[in-house]
């Protein structure tokens, strides 16, 4: 239910920062989330920082890109067994609804979605066999928008 | 804006929380061969693993750390493996919740990013680490070595010093490799050999290294990290779940031999 909340307050944000002018500061740091920026790098990390409070903490690396549509973005990821993982995607776009799916060595879906009709998205796994999983990002509503995804562990 | 707002809502409030994974399609093997792999996504963090390896092997992490050597080579390459193997032997002291050898770890990597021109950007860094090891909040040590390690990357980067991302990147696999083999070839952990199962990463981190200008190919610890990748990168792919005890061991031998091997100081060009 808490991540339920924490989306809709997102997308909210997401909301407010598309009526402003958009600029994209570049970021020194991948984990400068609390400067002011309003980029979907500090909103999918606001995301991830609504993990914090379960012990999770945020991997220092993020995957950006514009995503059109029904081109799913998909990125390979190691996670290891006892490790919980969670990630989060978001755009500025708050008519968009992205979903992320995460899909184990051999492809079959893995793990759980909390993606629903939003602009965030957050998916979940607590892993029991070490190895190579696959993390897809979709735009299943919305035109192109520069997205970013982020993952925390514990 | 109200009736944004109001939509944006109802949309939320009636997706459904969990079950989309019923309507999630297998990938196919097209899809997975395509699938990008990011060096600082796709590669786990030295805290990631180490995290996994303390839930399964419960090692007795204070016997693992290394006393701190002083690095004296002006060899830019070797410099850079040093450097990633001294961020993944922070990582290591975090897990033995050793405040003191965390400061002594971050302030050797000051030394050799002074070496390599990346120092004032890590500054700020290396006092927030002394800061959270003085008052033991480990989580966020994990983050700001993380972070750490990312702002070395990103002045690498700026100064066009792309081989060195590639060997600091690759020195901190090496010695979570080194490490873990370790553990698990002189204890009977069998059943978490998994963990070293990573043949995706060593291909990739070898291409990488295969890749780098000639210049820094013909160095002798890059020859040395080369080979020691091929050779692992093979012994990897022998099984998708486990390794026998036999490749744990040279697993082991090999990454011992490159991380003492980037501590020499006695190294000659």
């Amino acid at each position: 239910m808490k991540q339920w909340a924490l989306l809709f307050v997102l997308s909210l944000v997401a909301m407010a920062h598309a009526q402003e002018e958009k600029s994209y500061p570049a970021n020194s740091s991948p984990l400068a989330w609390n400067s002011h920026d309003k980029s979907p790098l500090s909103l999918a990390l606001e995301l991830a920082a609504g993990n914090e409070g379960e012990g999770y903490q945020v991997h220092d690396g993020f995957w950006s890109g514009t995503l059109a549509k029904s081109e799913p973005m998909l990125l390979e990821v190691y996670l290891f067994a006892g490790n919980d993982y969670r990630f989060s995607a978001a755009n500025l776009d708050p008519f968009s609804q992205l979903r992320l799916s995460i899909f184990d060595t051999w492809g079959y879906p893995a793990g759980q979605e909390y993606s629903g009709a939003s602009s965030c998205a957050t998916a979940g796994i607590s892993v029991i066999r070490s190895g190579r999983y696959f993390i897809q990002l979709l735009m299943t509503e919305g035109d192109k928008a520069d997205t970013c995804m982020v993952y925390s562990y514990k | 804006m109200l009736s944004k707002i109001l939509r944006t809502a109802a949309l939320i409030l009636v997706a459904a929380p969990s079950g989309l994974n019923a309507t999630a399609a297998r990938l196919t093997p097209e899809q997975m061969r395509n699938a990008s792999f990011l060096d600082t996504v796709s590669i786990p963090t030295p805290g990631e693993f180490f995290l996994a390896v303390d839930k399964q092997c419960q090692p007795n992490w204070s016997k693992l750390l290394r006393p701190s050597v002083p690095a004296s080579t002006s060899d830019r390459e070797h410099i850079a493996l040093h450097l990633g193997i001294l961020v993944a032997d922070g990582f290591m002291a975090i897990e033995a919740q050793d405040g003191q050898s965390v400061k002594n770890t971050a302030r050797d990597i000051l030394l050799l990013a002074k070496k390599l021109n990346v120092s004032q950007q890590i500054v700020a860094r290396i006092q927030s680490i002394s800061d959270f090891s003085d008052a033991g909040n480990w989580n966020r040590l994990r983050e700001e070595l993380d972070a750490m390690q990312n702002d070395i990357r990103l002045c690498l980067m700026e100064q066009k010093d792309s081989p060195l991302v590639v060997l600091a990147m690759a020195g901190a696999w090496v010695r979570q490799l080194d490490m873990a083999s370790n553990l698990l070839a002189t204890n009977d952990i069998s059943a978490s050999t998994a963990l070293l199962v990573q043949p995706e990463i060593a291909s990739h981190i070898l291409t990488r290294v295969e890749n780098l200008p000639e210049n820094s190919k013909k160095r002798p610890i890059v020859k040395q990290l080369s080979e020691g990748l091929h050779t692992t990168a093979a012994l990897m792919s022998q099984s998708t779940y486990s390794l026998t005890p036999s490749a744990v061991k040279s697993i082991a031998s090999i990454m011992s031999a490159i991380t003492a091997a980037a501590a020499d100081v006695d190294f000659k060009k």
